[in-house]
């Protein structure tokens, strides 16, 4: 990466050279590729997006089409979440506008890494992000929307058998909170999902991190 | 083709070369008499040669073992002390031979994939906690700026009324002290000294805010260490000599000059002054010194008071905190000076500590490093 970089457009090589480290585990380099992305002009959003997202993306097709492990899935999933801590010592210190979203992964959903992202960009526009974190019962996501009232509730999902449960949660939580504004995402819309899950009232499906972004920047200050 | 003897004979020297497979052969009494390197690479050395019961962890002491090893047809699970010194749980088969037990094991998969999903989930929490961490950190961390701010605006408002007080009451007592009874006199004096002790309070309160919100700035400027001293000796001397101790001065003859702010060390060489001269009584003595350590100028300050117990000494230095030390005689200070002279170290790249055996007296120091081109 010695030419300056432009945002949302990684080059190539630094993208395989990337995933290539993450598939052989190797952490250090994995790493290195981050900070260097990430300390460049391309910021946290489209480290997130054109790193992480998007490798996690292809490891998960990997492991489908069965040319790699579970276990190789996993450390991977590890590494690239162990990669978010080191942006928070600058994101948490960011200027706050007085907003919060509750995000969480639905019950029986332990792919995290997904919603911490989103929650971390909610932090990054000023909001304050609480992640409440894999496999979480509704009941609890209600108690804490009840006790810190945020503005936004985002619900993430990633494997397929997760559609059905995004929507009882969301369902769920617009009855308990007529008012509060709700948004779902994650891979498990890849394969869609997005119309139904949009029938109910006053929720949204916002399938990357950019969308988020742009949601926030266009809501943010009026929800 | 399988059948050949050739053929058979590389598939078994392949499978025992390189599988993770162990084999055992065993003798009558379950002695390992042979293992194949697998085996030898897991178990401790000296596993050839003595009973397989041995290198087995028995977690319940219930394990029959020899009558398990005749139990030939089903797997059993069992766990080895291995030479890395963690036990690891293997499947076992045992297989009946001439003059003995053929046992073979492998690692148990299912274990294994149950560890390494506990690791992934323990790694889950552990990045959710950090999230968490330094979410709290950064909350604490506007929360210490606020208080700061606070401290910074009241202290600077509740100065001016201490100062006309101080003013006024000390134009009275000099222009009107006469007309007043002795007892009225005392009584405007007392007022004066507590709004002295109110104003030394208000501007720790000020130094410490602008120190902890990171906004101190400091005037680096070249001194030697005799100049820093000489800078803060006269004030020093006035301290002590007013309580009877008396002040030893050892200046260092070393010329290096160092990149300091030279008013803020002095503001440290007195604060620990004053610090050892309310611990020590009419007639004891305080020693004000500097030395040159490879590339550290260290100051120290020691005293003869009664000493600092352990439990004390990692307190000192923090704001606010209590320890159990007494003033000699009874003087009132705002406890701030020592948070502050630390605050004043750390910020020129230094650190501050003290050497004390209870009974023995007190030696404060603090170190400042040599920047590069000094």
């Amino acid at each position: 990466m010695n030419q300056p970089v432009k945002p949302g457009f990684l080059p190539e090589e630094v993208y395989r050279a990337y995933l290539n480290a993450l598939l052989a585990h190797d952490f250090q380099a994995c790493r290195a590729h981050f900070l260097q992305w990430l300390e460049a002009d391309a910021g946290l959003r489209w480290t997130y997006e054109d790193l992480v997202r998007r490798s996690l993306y292809e490891v998960g097709d990997l492991w489908e089409r069965g040319r790699i492990s579970v276990a190789t899935e996993h450390l991977a999933t590890a590494i690239s979440e162990s990669l978010l801590n080191l942006t928070y010592p600058r994101l948490f210190l960011r200027p706050r506008i007085g907003k919060s979203a509750v995000v969480t992964c639905v019950p029986n959903e332990y792919h995290q890494i997904g919603g911490k992202m989103v929650a971390d960009v909610f932090e990054l526009n000023g909001w304050r992000g609480y992640f409440l974190g894999a496999n979480t019962p509704v009941g609890d996501v209600i108690k804490l929307i009840a006790e810190k009232r945020p503005e936004v509730v985002a619900l993430s999902g990633a494997t397929s058998f997760s559609l059905a449960k995004v929507i009882s949660a969301a369902a769920e939580i617009r009855e308990a909170f007529p008012e509060v504004a709700i948004l779902v995402g994650g891979q498990v819309f890849r394969w869609g999902g997005k119309e139904r899950v949009e029938r109910l009232p006053g929720v949204r499906c916002l399938i990357s991190l950019g969308e988020l972004e742009a949601w926030i920047m266009e809501h943010g200050r009026d929800v | 083709m399988f059948d050949r003897p050739d053929i058979a004979k590389a598939m078994q020297t392949y499978v025992l070369e390189t599988a993770p497979v162990m084999a055992l052969l065993l003798d009558a009494d379950d002695r390992v008499v042979d293992a194949n390197d697998e085996a030898r690479r897991v178990l401790r050395a000296e596993a050839v040669g003595r009973p397989l019961a041995e290198q087995i962890v028995d977690f319940n002491q219930t394990l029959d073992v020899p009558a398990i090893i005749r139990q030939g047809d089903t797997v059993h699970r069992l766990t080895l002390s291995t030479a890395s010194g963690l036990p690891e749980t293997f499947c076992f088969r045992f297989f009946p031979v001439s003059g003995g037990v053929l046992a073979l094991a492998c690692l148990d998969l299912k274990e294994q994939v149950e560890l390494r999903n506990q690791v992934l989930e323990l790694n889950r929490e552990l990045n959710n906690l950090t999230r968490q961490l330094y979410q709290a950190n950064a909350e604490l961390h506007m929360l210490n700026q606020l208080k700061n701010q606070f401290l910074g605006m009241a202290a600077h408002d509740l100065r001016k009324p201490i100062g006309l007080i101080m003013t006024y009451g000390g134009f009275v007592l000099e222009e009107a002290g006469a007309q007043l009874s002795e007892e009225h006199r005392e009584y405007l004096r007392t007022c004066l000294r507590a709004a002295t002790g109110m104003k030394q309070l208000i501007d720790d309160f000020l130094d410490l805010a602008v120190m902890e919100s990171g906004r101190m700035r400091l005037e680096l400027a070249p001194a030697t260490a005799r100049e820093i001293i000489a800078g803060a000796e006269p004030m020093a001397r006035l301290v002590a000599g007013k309580k009877g101790i008396t002040l030893l001065v050892e200046p260092t003859d070393d010329v290096r000059r160092l990149q300091v702010d030279e008013s803020k060390l002095q503001q440290v060489l007195l604060n620990l002054v004053g610090n050892a001269v309310e611990h020590s009584v009419s007639g004891q003595r305080i020693w004000l010194s500097s030395r040159w350590e490879g590339q550290n100028l260290v100051f120290s300050v020691r005293d003869e008071g009664p000493g600092i117990p352990p439990e004390d000494q990692s307190r000192l230095f923090t704001a606010f905190e209590r320890t159990g030390l007494r003033k000699t005689a009874g003087e009132r200070s705002t406890g701030l000076g020592l948070a502050i002279a630390r605050l004043v170290v750390e910020t020129h790249g230094g650190r501050i500590w003290v050497e004390s055996r209870p009974g023995h007296g007190a030696t404060f120091l603090f170190s400042l490093p040599t920047k590069e081109g000094e």
